[in-house]
């Protein structure tokens, strides 16, 4: 070990010089003082004394000043060992080398050997994609009917939650408000043989099931990233609530190239690491090196690499090529239309999402010839929590202000949330709620689009939030509240986006608790990612099928490519942080999103993918390009079997 | 056509210019034959007339004589569909298929639309299919593309008509479109009109009758990035992307011109089209505000939404106080150019100049400024509290520092034709001196010298009212209207009470008591000039004044109030006078865009189009190409490069010049791009059937080609920079002999994609002309072949007024100074590479007078033969505005180039064209040397030329009547076409001394960043009593400054980024971080700082001006937004509530 420094001391001393330097800072964040970079290179092994600084400064400090410089400590450190040198900092600052693109741990890949057969098995991931799940309409007669989507009456919940996909496959095409056959049971149909869930075996399933996801995520990465400096932060009581991730107060971007670059590093590691369990993959770099031609029989090898997409296009016959990029290069990567089942997967790829290729590569080393698509995908294997009790109602795009916001379905609203709903029913429900969950739109705002005035009925955008204030304020007191950020509200655009500001969460009651836009909460045991669902128009307009009628199904593509954004200059505002905040890891138990007035439950391997709806009619803008919003249509979740009951309000 | 109707002066110059054309393109014939450039001869087919443009412009034979004798039978539109259809059954031009000839036709029937001129025809329409219906049977798809959109809305619409027509004659079954189809136009089109913009939208059921009904399938290129939502992937229709082309043909085509087509329907009694009644009738509900109209004329504010920083609002919407209309024409307005005086444009702080364009609340949109001196200036209250009219440019400098406000900005000139052009009510006239002479000879026998009447004393005023009932004259009525009775009289009262009159006419009013009871401010809407004297008001000949007030010379009143509220009847009954409205119609206006006059450079700039690939650096330089080297012992100077190769016919030698050393011209080396196989001329690739090429990647030994070009001309290898292109965009890669860029950086000239050389400037017309003014003589217009003055005396000294031939042009100073460049380097061209004599021998900008130039403007595909006649101070370029028209542009602030006639027909060659959309727009495909006023922009037609307006017209403007009731009573352009009056003795109606007086350039230009230009528009704004200050700042926040804001925040967080090294753009970082082609460093596209700059001053615009909360909280939301943004939050959290004091200042 101690050679080991020794030799890295004596190769580095000298090399670094002053840019390195800065640019290191920079990668982790910081900005440095010159007076500090001069007093870096001055020690004899300014590389490990830098390394030092990084792992131990204080979160608070921006500037690094030579008072920083803890030059005692880092003396103090190098002669105890070379702990830090050596495994704290290595993904971020030298990505080209190979090492670090293969440091999936080996345990992991070995307790994911079963997963890995399950991916192996040919056109898996076409077939997976369950059906959207259309909706359910509420008989117009009697307004607090509700009819339940996905119950769990049957035995085995994961069958029946499959074969209604199937029943509803037929009538999930035709628009919002159609009526369903209430006589389609879900017992009635069989779902075809080809289920993978007769991998999982339900009773096996403990209490505490063992979150197989959770391996995958690469703990050192999240160690260099998030954990040291985002805590959770604990909201005990009666119904407790733990913000696991969340931007609010933790954002570092400051505008530079390198955070941009950082960013997307960030996202091609965290989901490069989910993948890697599943397939042996070489850097892309080593591709360009080699000659891949087999001397005795003349065949070609089958390789393996991981990339984010960086380019679809389509050749003159009608082949797809794929640019992937890894820290190492990029290599191209052709999908013939004559294999459909990869045709068709390639042909809803998204640029910038992180995949896996399997293929040959051509003798001029130039090209792929794929064979097989691998995306992160949530793991089979992934149970959902249990244990927890009682109710979670969602809701999003309020639009408090507008002049089309819906007030008295609202206040009937509000009423079932204080109990006084007219029917027993209602009641019994109300009785049993914990939670609330707000996924954005809180208000209208001002100045979302132009010429908003025309449409709005509070012109102040704080007095929105006053009057939205005054309506939570009706809510018992025992409900947590939680509240999410959506793009109009008073708060940054780019997204991530962090809680509403100090000035407007002073007028809400205790109750209730400002999150940023995506935020990962725990509910009492049932983790819960809300996430507004800017992407989803993004998703619309590039993933065949997925439609703002069925807009669950947007955030199915979501989850297949663990990441609620992936496509990055389109729709989407980001802020370049450190920690790619989209990043779908752990796997929740629910994912909560809004934006675009529609309703959606759908189920997707245990996890419930819930949109839930507006309370503000028909604006102009939504007349003109003829979309049909869903209000006053409010899902709620039982906490303890993830049943889900849609209540309507109109 | 035929003859040209003219005079025989007019005959001698048009035969003089085309002589020396002639001439012209005998020397450039003789240079082109030594084969130094693609085609051994001129390259610009020259056009007599319109029948000639077409042929040549489409390049269909025989089609021009077939229009001339056409046109002796029809109209011009009736011909055009008539050439359609003969052209489609094959009487004129032979075509393979059915669908070439269909595709002919309707090309050649819209160029005789478009005058030939434009580029719409070839651009335009992209290709014409047959598709079929579900029954079976064909249907014509015109696919229309973007540049359809400078053939104008008529032609667009008679294009469908004339794909109808044809489709007829040759049996081809109309467009039966599926529903799904009829949603999806619904939906492009409104989409269109979001992401580009329509000048009007059709309702979606006026689509879907248009699309149902429409016999030909409206059909185009994808244009935007935009893609439909629904209605994807329809099996007719190729793209889901939004297709400019139709939904302009569609909209501000068929949907606006509907009534248009619906006469030409009716003329030729086709079927089928019944339906336009229903289009017709359904947008006929607007006739109800046209009556309103007809009664008054309302305030319209269309013209100052979307403000923009640094473009000042010189008049709010009708206001008092903002530009006064006075009908009439100078020579230097007219054709959408508007005339105010030169004391306006420096009182306005210099933003107007001559050729600013101006956004104007009526008769049309836009307007051109120019300077004229007879009309009245603004008036203004100077700091000493005096208000004075200033009319002159001298007075305006001088008092410009003292001026506190500006009551009045003073009068503005717009003749009849444009009210008639733009189809506008005529505004109620103000009582002016010219129809007050009308009402002066009709009433008084006296003869009285007019320079006295035009400013008359106040005694004479009152003579001629009292003895004669002369009207009051306009010099001594004022602005009644604009008070009411309330303050009527509390002025009558006050001046009652405690003004003074003495015998010399003065009137004195204490200067506090009038401060106190708000009297001052009444004389300043009144315009009722005076001075301010310790503590005294002084109004001088202000009887006429008293008399209108009621009072006699003793300050009694005369008579009690008459029961009127109108101020004006009132003035007349208690004066006894007949008192008219002295500013009866006012015109907003705002800065459009300011003049012109530059030399064109693409962009990045180049003196010569041949390639150098990176080997030249940023700069494109070919002198640092000539020394580069790709490796440590690569051979200096060889460069890789694409270019078109060319082989000898008679040695076989591989070249890729025009010419081979032997001697012989070269052909294209042509072969298959897949194949590579040579394919011996043949049409395709005899293996695959490719379209062949010539272009091939070619490793150039550049160092011996530049050193021989050096030694060609015989210049010695001493410049800086050269600069070449990177790339060729033409489809053979035909470079620029290499010898024609040493000459041009020899002598600093540029190039545009076409080889010539090119000068923008603002359009602005001109009919009369004096010699001093352009920096010529009297001797130099005789030797140009002027003989006479406007009033038929000979011509003899500089400052008589001549009429302007229809091909002369004045161009500004900087023009010539570049012309002068450019003439040099032709005649170095001539001498050093052609090796014949030079044709300029120009030394000075005075050589130049009487050089034969083309005229081009952008979207157009002709030029127009001009002659150099003089220069002007003023960054425009005049000429007649027949000249004007013949390019197919108005004078409303549009700007266009001219070339030396010898650089085009020398330069010029279509083997340069870019080979994409458009690549055929802005180059003289075809030179008219002949401007017929038939064959001219109908728009030129409705010029007023008479020396006065008739009596009727005054008259009939305060009855608000459509203009077009008095065209026969005017003295237009039309009724003097086809006579020989139709080129001269034109004349107008106010002169001015200097058509260049004012600044020289507009202060938009002068001012550094848009702040300054931002703080100028609020002070100006400040200081105009017609404008608005918190409005203007409101508007421009809301316009400018938070959509820029908004976007570039968008932006960052959206950005592409891009390698400073090679310049490669990337739509994300690369993972690795450097640039993955050539490992230079990568950097972003949007700053924090570009984000930022506009957003401290919209934060204290907001606070100064008092905008309204709304969009002072939007503005803090940003702010908020952007420190979110570029703040890490971890340093914040400590300091969060200094943010928020700091922003709170």
């Amino acid at each position: 070990m101690l050679v080991a420094i020794k030799s890295g001391r004596e190769s580095q001393v000298g090399i670094m010089n002053e840019i390195d330097i800065v640019r290191a800072v920079i990668e982790e964040g910081y900005q440095i003082s010159p007076q500090a970079v001069e007093l870096i290179k001055l020690s004899n092994s300014p590389e490990n004394l830098l390394k030092y600084i990084l792992a131990t400064i204080d979160d608070c400090v921006f500037v690094i000043e030579p008072e920083h410089v803890d030059l005692q400590g880092f003396e103090a450190s190098t002669t105890v060992s070379g702990r830090v040198a050596n495994n704290v900092f290595t993904p971020v600052s030298e990505p080209t080398s190979e090492q670090t693109l293969k440091s999936a741990n080996p345990d992991t890949m070995k307790v994911f050997d079963s997963a890995l057969d399950v991916s192996e098995e040919p056109g898996l991931i076409p077939s997976v994609e369950p059906e959207v799940v259309s909706a359910v309409e509420v008989s117009d007669s009697n307004p607090e009917i509700e009819l339940e989507i996905l119950s769990s009456q049957g035995s085995n919940s994961d069958f029946d939650s499959d074969s209604i996909h199937d029943t509803v496959h037929g009538a999930a095409h035709s628009s919002f408000p159609n009526p369903l056959s209430p006589s389609v049971s879900p017992k009635n149909v069989e779902r075809p043989a080809s289920s993978f869930f007769g991998n999982t075996n339900p009773s096996s399933a403990s209490k505490n099931a063992l979150r197989i996801d959770s391996l995958f995520s690469n703990q050192k990465n999240s160690f260099s990233s998030s954990s040291r400096d985002e805590g959770v932060r604990y909201l005990p009581g009666r119904n407790p609530v733990a913000v696991l991730s969340d931007i609010t107060g933790h954002s570092t971007c400051v505008g530079e190239y390198i955070q941009f670059v950082q960013y997307f590093r960030d996202r091609y590691s965290r989901l490069s690491e989910i993948l890697r369990g599943r397939m042996n993959a070489r850097p892309i770099e080593s591709l360009k090196r080699r000659s891949f031609r087999r001397g005795s029989d003349g065949g070609t090898e089958e390789l393996s690499i991981i990339g984010m997409v960086s380019d679809i296009n389509t050749t003159t016959n009608g082949h797809k090529i794929l640019s992937l990029e890894d820290p190492t290069g990029s290599f191209s990567v052709l999908i013939r239309n004559s294999d459909k089942e990869l045709f068709e997967l390639a042909s809803r790829l998204l640029l910038d999402e992180v995949i896996g290729v399997t293929g040959s590569v051509t003798n001029d080393g130039n090209l792929m010839l794929a064979t097989k698509l691998l995306q992160p995908d949530v793991p089979n294997s992934v149970q959902r929590r249990t244990g927890s009790h009682g109710k979670v109602v969602l809701i999003s795009d309020v639009h408090v202000g507008s002049s089309q916001f819906l007030e008295d379905s609202w206040l009937d609203f509000l009423d079932f949330l204080k109990g006084e709903s007219d029917s027993e029913e209602m009641q019994e429900i109300a009785a049993q709620v914990r939670y609330l969950v707000v996924a954005g739109d809180l208000v209208d705002g001002i100045g979302i689009y132009p010429d908003q005035e025309m449409e709005l009925d509070i012109l102040d955008v704080y007095e929105q939030y006053r009057k939205a204030a005054e309506y939570f304020r009706e809510v018992p007191e025992h409900i947590h509240v939680i509240i999410s950020p959506g793009n109009h509200d008073a708060v940054r655009q780019a997204e991530p986006q962090p809680a509403l500001p100090e000035r407007i969460c002073a007028d809400f009651p205790e109750n209730v608790t400002f999150v940023g836009n995506p935020a990962l909460v725990d509910l009492d045991g049932v983790q819960i990612l809300i996430y507004h669902g800017r992407s989803i128009d993004d998703l619309v307009a590039s993933v065949p099928g997925v439609s703002y009628q069925e807009p669950a199904g947007a955030v199915l593509e979501m989850l297949k490519r663990r990441h609620l954004a992936p496509t990055y200059g389109s729709r989407v505002s980001i802020s370049p942080e450190k920690k790619d905040y989209f990043i779908i890891d752990p796997v929740p138990d629910i994912i909560h999103t809004g934006h675009v007035h529609t309703l959606g439950v759908q189920r997707y391997k245990n996890v419930l993918l819930v949109n839930s709806g507006t309370w503000q009619a028909q604006t102009e803008f939504q007349k003109r390009v003829n979309l049909m919003p869903m209000p006053a249509r409010v899902p709620v979740v039982d906490l303890a079997d993830f049943d889900v009951k849609i209540l309507a309000f109109d | 056509m035929g003859e040209t109707i003219a005079s025989e002066e007019m005959h001698e110059y048009f035969d003089g210019l085309e002589a020396r054309l002639k001439e012209a393109i005998e020397i450039a014939n003789r240079a082109r034959a030594q084969g130094g450039d693609p085609k051994p001869t001129v390259e610009i087919p020259l056009a007599k007339d319109l029948a000639d443009r077409v042929e040549n412009l489409i390049g269909v034979q025989g089609v021009a004589a077939k229009i001339r004798e056409l046109e002796t039978r029809m109209s011009r539109e009736e011909a055009a569909l008539e050439i359609g259809k003969q052209v489609a059954e094959g009487v004129v031009g032979s075509f393979p298929t059915k669908k070439d000839a269909v595709e002919a036709a309707i090309r050649v029937s819209m160029a005789t639309l478009t005058e030939g001129v434009v580029a719409a025809p070839i651009e335009g329409i992209d290709k014409v299919e047959l598709g079929k219906n579900d029954d079976g049977s064909q249907y014509i798809r015109i696919f229309y593309s973007g540049p359809i959109r400078s053939a104008g809305g008529t032609a667009q619409a008679l294009s469908v008509l004339v794909g109808d027509y044809v489709r007829r004659g040759i049996g081809i079954d109309r467009y039966k479109p599926r529903e799904e189809e009829v949603e999806r136009y619904v939906e492009e089109i409104l989409l269109y009109k979001r992401v580009a913009s329509l000048q009007y939208t059709p309702s979606e059921d006026e689509i879907r009758l248009i699309v149902r009904n429409c016999p030909v399938c409206i059909d185009g290129d994808p244009t935007e990035e935009a893609e439909v939502e629904g209605h994807r992937d329809l099996e007719r229709i190729g793209t889901n992307r939004v297709r400019g082309g139709m939904c302009l043909v569609l909209a501000e085509g068929l949907a606006l011109k509907a009534p248009k087509v619906k006469k030409h329907v009716n003329k030729l009694k086709m079927d089928g089209w019944d339906w336009l009644e229903t289009l017709i009738g359904g947008a006929k509900s607007g006739g109800s505000a046209e009556d309103e109209q007809k009664s008054k004329i309302k305030p319209k504010d269309k013209y100052i939404r979307d403000l923009i920083a640094g473009r000042p609002v010189f008049s709010h919407p009708s206001r008092p106080g903002g530009f006064r209309l006075r009908y009439g024409r100078s020579r230097n307005t007219s054709f959408a150019s508007a005339g105010i005086n030169p004391a306006s444009m420096v009182l306005l702080d210099d933003f107007i100049t001559n050729g600013t364009q101006l956004k104007v609340e009526r008769p049309g949109k836009a307007a051109a400024m120019s300077a004229v001196d007879s009309i009245e200036g603004p008036t203004v209250r100077l700091f000493s509290g005096d208000l004075v009219r200033i009319d002159n440019i001298k007075e305006a400098y001088e008092l410009r520092p003292q001026v506190e406000s500006i009551v009045d900005i003073g009068e503005i000139l717009i003749n009849y034709g444009d009210f008639l052009e733009n189809n506008h009510p005529l505004m109620p006239s103000p009582y002016v001196f010219e129809w007050w002479q009308y009402d002066y000879e009709a009433a008084c026998p006296e003869k009285t010298p007019e320079e006295e009447l035009k400013n008359p004393s106040s005694a004479l005023a009152l003579r001629l009212a009292e003895e004669y009932n002369v009207p009051l004259h306009p010099t001594f009525t004022y602005l009644w209207h604009d008070i009411n009775r309330n303050e009527f009289e509390a002025l009558r009262k006050f001046v009652v009470e405690k003004g003074t009159f003495d015998g010399e006419g003065t009137l004195k009013l204490p200067l506090t008591a009038s401060f106190e009871e708000g009297i001052k401010p009444l004389l300043e809407k009144l315009l009722v000039l005076h001075r301010v004297k310790e503590d005294k008001i002084l109004v001088e000949e202000a009887l006429p004044f008293v008399l209108c007030l009621g009072l006699d010379s003793s300050l009694k009143e005369k008579a009690g109030m008459p029961d009127t509220d109108d101020m004006v009847e009132a003035a007349g009954v208690l004066s006894g006078f007949k008192v008219y409205p002295r500013a009866p119609s006012r015109i907003g206006a705002r800065m459009g865009r300011p003049e012109k006059s530059d030399l064109r450079k693409m962009s990045p700039a180049a003196q010569v189009l041949f390639p150098i690939n990176n080997c030249g650096g940023i700069t494109r330089n070919l002198v640092s190409a000539s020394d580069y080297t790709s490796c440590m012992n690569g051979k200096i100077g060889e460069i890789e490069v694409e270019l078109g190769l060319r082989e000898c016919p008679a040695c076989g030698k591989e070249t890729y010049f025009w010419r081979c050393e032997c001697g012989e011209f070269t052909n294209p080396k042509l072969s298959c791009p897949r194949c590579k196989i040579d394919v011996r001329g043949a049409e395709t690739c005899p293996k695959c059937g490719r379209k062949p090429t010539s272009v091939a990647n070619v490793k150039l030994d550049f160092r011996s080609v530049y050193k021989q070009a050096f030694e060609n001309v015989g210049e010695r290898e001493k410049m800086d920079l050269i600069k070449g292109v990177k790339r060729l965009m033409n489809g053979q890669m035909t470079p620029e002999p290499l010898e024609k860029g040493i000459l041009r950086a020899k002598h600093d000239v540029y190039i545009f994609k076409d080889g010539t050389v090119r000068y923008d400037m603002s359009d602005i017309p001109l009919t009369h002309i004096r010699a001093d003014e352009l920096g010529i003589t009297a001797t130099k217009l005789l030797e140009l072949g002027y003989r006479e003055d406007i009033y038929g005396n000979p011509l003899e000294r500089d400052d008589q007024v001549v009429c302007l031939k229809v091909q002369d042009l004045v161009i500004s100073y900087d023009g010539g100074e570049y012309m002068l460049r450019t003439a040099k380097y032709v005649d170095d061209l001539l001498v050093k590479y052609y090796k014949v004599g030079p044709y300029y021998n120009a030394e000075t900008i005075q050589d130049l007078v009487g050089v034969l130039l083309i005229g081009l403007a952008p979207h157009t595909s002709a030029g127009v033969l001009g002659r150099l006649i003089g220069f002007t101070k003023a960054s425009v370029g005049y000429a007649h505005p027949f000249f004007h028209a013949s390019k197919r542009r108005n004078c409303d602030g549009d700007e266009d180039c001219i070339m030396l006639l010898m650089d085009g027909i020398l330069n010029f060659s279509r083997s340069y064209l870019p080979d994409k959309r458009g690549g055929k727009m802005d180059a003289p495909l075809v030179l008219t040397t002949r401007i017929d006023p038939k064959e001219v922009d109908k728009e030129a037609h409705n010029i007023d030329v008479p020396a006065r307006y008739p009596l009727e017209f005054y008259r009939a403007t305060q009855e608000i009547k459509n203009p077009t009731e008095l065209e026969s009573i005017m003295d237009l352009i039309s009724g003097r076409l086809g006579t020989p009056e139709q080129y001269e003795h034109f004349m107008f109606t106010h002169d001015t001394s200097d058509i260049a007086a004012g600044p020289l350039n507009s202060s938009y230009k002068t001012l550094g960043s848009m702040i300054e230009k931002m703080e100028a528009q609020l002070s100006l704004a400040n200081r105009i009593r017609a404008v608005d200050a918190p409005d203007v700042a409101e508007r421009v926040l809301k316009s400018h400054f938070l959509p820029d804001l908004i976007g570039n925040l968008r932006s960052f967080s959206r950005q592409r980024m891009r390698c400073i090294k090679c310049g490669e753009k990337f739509r994300r970082p690369p993972l690795t971080g450097a640039c993955p082609k050539c490992g230079g460093n990568v950097v972003l596209t949007v700053h924090e700082g570009a984000v930022r700059k506009y957003l401290e001053i919209s934060k204290e615009i907001g606070e100064r001006y008092g905008v309204s909360s709304y969009t002072r909280q939007r503005i803090e939301l940003l702010d908020y937004d952007i420190c979110s943004l570029f703040e890490n939050h971890k340093v914040k959290q400590l300091g969060l509530s200094d943010f928020m004091s700091g922003s709170a200042r």
